[in-house]
């Protein structure tokens, strides 16, 4: 079976206050000693297998230089790919311009992640972020003339101090740019942010809920499927490369900090940079026992709208669905639905889903 | 030793008063224990003791000391401070001959310094008043003698002072002990009659128990017959604590020590029952003390309905020691099987749910403690109710009449209007006011019990910025007007969350019970109505809204793992809860309603 591979770019120009990714300050001394490192890692791990989706993110990916990004997309040259390979880039909207999408369409880059987050000014102070909506459309135009059919945009709400006015201007915003792909991300305060540490309070659970609710019935209005807990697609415009985490599926981990999952075995590579450079990359790795898969792939599989095929699952497992997790009260509860083969938790508690799965595994 | 060298005394102090640090000095100074041995405070042998800075389980110890060129033997038997346990102190003192009454030198005497003295009193006790702490640079020796002589009648020249931080003084008072005490009655000759005053549970040993030989030797190898129990064993072992344990082959009257018999049946050991010989049997036992009444119960349930058995074993087990606890099985339609237990008050609660987390490592939900009530029937007859859930229907009752209790409240007397305050809102009835001295006042109110286990010592505290002390006894029953009030949890009755009330508080506590419920239930996949009902009457309504959002946001291929791990601890949380019907309760939910914050 084909493979994922994920490429983490850990370099930022400016930091993020509610980023909690692993992410050093771009500095060259540091990047180009990372890519020769990210270079042999790659080398010494790739076992040969098809590749189906690379995905490079970050950190910021864009913030490497042209020569150095050359140097990145060139690497991926080793992985023996499917035809109908996705190739996705991370980017800040700032960083493209004509030269980079050139380089992206070279070694056949056809999908972009973009993170806007929002263009409520409020918003952006808060989150450390700066661009306007009239830059954004230009460089919206731009890469669809390079023929880039492919573009996500992330969006941030339930910020702190936002409104539903604000929320609602703000899609708005997103919709006129026409993505193809929205990610909608309700905003966590994680530990290790400069949120956390200013003590920022978020919104109300009301609140969220209802940003929640406004933003799946806005976009299904406008032809995006809502495929998964946060994630909206127009027909056909699905991120497959996600897709494999929410599948269960395995995919290599290349860089800092990059988690991978072969052979029933997760690993995570070391977060400190340091030692990676040192190409000492090892970190923590688990090997999941048949049980701990099949609860993954719960927790996982359920966070899709479509659910998990049942077929599919017994035939992984070798033991059905309903005797491997307590299906019936949860059915009688409505906190489960099956149809047409696939076992699914409802739209409207999918926001609650933790609470659904902390019955099951 | 010939019982003239020997003393049998016991310490007994308010908490904090610094006893256990002064039983640790008595300790060094009579090389009982070095000083690499030391560790604070060595007679509170549980962890639970050292951690509370609190005496609860009362000890023995053997020490030697040369007086005058003179080798004697002291027993120090050690006493807890509670008012909850001064049943273990009527115990203790039962097996002496004199007591030291220890008083902080910066406190001055306190409430349950007196109610210990009358004890002791009663027990014609020889008492040594010892000044503490003289060392701190705030003691108030002249004051506190003063109000030792004016309150309690003793002569200046009886007063002692020392310090057990600083050694200094201790050496005075184990003379004044050797000197003052009067030596135990000899009577080595007489058939055997021991008390039994305390026992514990030893996994080797069987039930080890602690007595005190009034009359005749106690040997090893001896048959011995319980004259309460009517059960005969062959003794295996003697010992006594100095503190480490020391094998003896005979204890001789007016000794004290522990006795082991092999006796794997907890029940026919019982503390207050008199040990003689199967074969020289004396005619008539020790005059035992009354085992003190429990006066409050509540229900103790597993969380896990499967370690019923276990909880069972754990109560037989704390029962061994604790004679003061009355355990009987109790049924809960929301809590499923478990145990109303007898209490001799809060902290004895507190003590007993502690140990069994901690030493039988069980999870137990407590239910809010109830005082005994004297129900009067239509019928004529009177029943007691131990249990809000016993409460017979209210067109069944012609009277109901509660237990109240006699307050020695000592304070500053700046604080007078505070607690007058505090006591007429407890339903309290005003008996009388005296002055210790200038400044110190001891005030007397009857309350009912109950409303002492609610929040009293919480509010007694933040009122008089902690300078209060209390103590009480039981004075009697009075009628009043009290009605019982259920909570509904999702429209149906939760029975471990009923409790009785007086009618004219009923509707503040009810909006209380209600709003503090809404804040400590999570929110649920529905929403949950929480009402206070008094007969079909709703008197106070709270919803817990609906939960809203619980998801991981985002979750990629980084993410995995450690969202599996947020997951589980969700998990975990969730199974120290209680599901009622669809509801899922946080066991403190249950012992909410016995404090207003």
């Amino acid at each position: 079976m084909s493979k994922a591979v994920y490429i983490h770019i850990p370099f930022c120009k400016t930091i993020c206050s509610y980023c909690d990714f692993c992410k050093v300050f771009y500095f060259p001394k540091w990047s180009h000693e990372y890519l020769i490192k990210l270079k042999e890692e790659i080398e010494d791990a790739y076992l040969g297998e098809e590749i189906s989706t690379i995905y490079i993110g970050g950190g910021t990916p864009s913030s490497l230089s042209l020569k150095e990004l050359e140097y990145l997309l060139h690497l991926t040259k080793i992985f023996k790919t499917t035809p109908s390979l996705e190739f996705t880039f991370e980017c800040n909207i700032e960083d493209i311009n004509e030269d980079f999408l050139k380089v992206l369409k070279k070694y056949h880059v056809n999908r972009l992640s973009i993170g806007i987050q929002s263009f409520i000014e409020r918003n952006q102070i808060l989150l450390g972020r700066e661009h306007t909506f009239e830059d954004a459309k230009n460089k919206m135009k731009l890469l669809r003339q390079y023929g880039f059919q492919n573009v996500n945009l992330d969006l941030i709400y339930a910020i702190p101090k936002e409104t539903m006015k604000d929320l609602k201007k703000d899609l708005e915003l997103f919709l006129k740019l026409k993505p193809d792909h929205i990610s909608t991300y309700s905003l966590i305060i994680e530990d290790h942010t400069i949120l956390k540490r200013n003590r920022i309070n978020p919104i109300s659970e009301e609140l969220d809920r209802e940003m929640y609710d406004y933003l799946s019935k806005t976009l299904k209005k406008k032809k995006y499927i809502h495929y998964e807990v946060s994630n909206y697609a127009l027909k056909g415009k699905e991120s497959r490369h996600n897709l494999t985490y929410w599948n269960n599926e395995e995919y290599y981990g290349f860089g800092l900090s990059s988690s991978g999952y072969m052979d029933g075995v997760r690993y995570t590579n070391t977060k400190n940079i340091l030692k990676y450079l040192n190409g000492n990359r090892k970190g923590e790795s688990e090997i999941l026992s048949i049980q701990d898969q099949m609860e993954n792939e719960v927790m996982l599989g359920l966070r899709k709208l479509k659910g998990i095929s049942l077929e599919d699952f017994e035939k992984k497992y070798q033991i059905p669905f309903e005797k491997a997790f307590p299906l019936k009260p949860l059915l009688k509860n409505k906190e489960l639905q099956v149809k047409k083969g696939y076992v699914f938790i409802p739209e409207d508690k999918i926001y609650i889903m933790n609470e659904i799965l902390a019955k099951m595994i | 030793m010939d019982s003239k060298n020997i003393r049998n005394f016991s310490i007994i102090a308010h908490i904090d008063h610094g006893k256990s640090t002064l039983a640790d000095r008595i300790l060094e100074i009579t090389g009982a224990v070095s000083e690499r041995e030391m560790v604070d405070q060595v007679l509170d042998s549980m962890d639970l003791e050292r951690e509370r800075g609190i005496t609860i389980k009362l000890n023995a110890v053997s020490l030697n000391y040369t007086y005058q060129n003179e080798e004697f033997l002291l027993n120090l038997i050690d006493t807890p401070g509670h008012v909850d346990f001064s049943y273990e102190v009527s115990r203790s003192l039962a097996a002496c001959e004199g007591a030291l009454l220890i008083v902080d030198a910066t406190q001055g005497i306190e409430a349950q310094t007196l109610a210990n003295l009358y004890l002791a009193m009663s027990n014609d006790l020889t008492i040594i008043p010892v000044i503490n702490k003289i060392d701190l640079p705030n003691a108030l020796v002249p004051k506190v003698k003063e109000e030792l002589k004016k309150v309690l009648g003793f002569k200046e020249e009886e007063i002692l002072l020392c310090s057990g931080k600083t050694g200094e003084g201790v050496k005075e008072l184990l003379d004044a002990i050797v000197e003052r005490i009067p030596c135990p009655k000899k009577m080595d000759d007489k058939p055997l009659k021991a008390l039994i005053f305390d026992s514990y549970f030893d996994s080797y040993k069987g039930v080890v128990g602690l007595i005190k030989v009034e009359e005749g030797i106690l040997k090893k190898k001896d048959i011995i017959y319980m004259m309460g129990s009517k059960s005969s064993y062959e003794v295996t072992e003697l010992f006594v604590h100095t503190p480490k344990e020391c094998k003896k082959d005979s204890l001789k009257s007016g000794e004290v020590g522990y006795f082991a018999a092999a006796i794997k049946d907890i029940s026919t050991v019982q503390v207050g029952d008199t040990i003689t010989l199967q074969n020289e049997k004396a005619l008539e036992p020790i005059h035992g003390y009354q085992p003190m009444k429990p006066m409050v119960y509540s229900g103790i349930f597993p969380i896990e309905p499967n370690k019923y058995e276990a909880l069972k074993e754990a109560f037989q087990k704390l029962k061994l020691n604790d004679a003061a606890l009355s355990i009987e099985p109790e049924n809960s339609d929301a809590l499923g099987f478990g145990f109303r237990v007898g209490f001799l008050g809060l902290l004895h609660m507190d003590i007993i749910t502690t140990r069994i987390e901690r030493e039988f490592g069980l999870s137990v939900i407590t239910t809010s403690p109830s005082v005994i009530y004297k129900v009067l029937l239509t019928n004529g007859e009177t029943i007691e109710v131990d249990s809000p859930n016993k409460m017979p229907d209210s067109v069944k009752i012609s009277k109901i009449e509660e237990p109240y209790i006699y307050t020695n409240i000592i304070v500053p007397s700046l604080y007078i209007g505070s607690i007058m305050d505090l006591c007429q809102n407890k339903r309290g009835i005003y008996k009388s006011l005296e002055y210790i001295d200038d400044t110190r006042v001891n005030i007397h109110y009857e309350i009912p019990l109950s409303e002492i286990v609610y929040d009293f010592f919480d509010k007694l505290k933040s009122y008089t910025k902690g300078y209060a002390s209390l103590d009480y006894e039981i004075c009697g029953y009075k009628e009043s007007q009290l009605v019982k009030m259920n909570i509904l949890l999702n429209g149906e009755v939760v029975d471990a969350l009923s409790i009785i009330v007086h009618k004219d508080f009923a509707y503040q506590r009810g909006k209380k019970i209600v709003e503090k419920l809404r804040t400590l239930i999570p929110r649920g996949l529905f929403q949950i109505p929480i009402q206070a009902q008094i007969g079909s009457k709703v008197i106070a309504r709270e919803t817990i809204p609906a939960m809203r959002k619980n998801v991981l946001a985002k979750c990629y291929g980084g993410d995995v793992t450690r969202k599996r791990k947020l997951l589980e601890k969700q998990k975990e949380g969730k199974k120290k809860m209680k599901q009622i019907g669809n509801v899922e309760v946080p066991k403190e939910a249950f012992l909410s309603i016995l404090s207003e914050e």
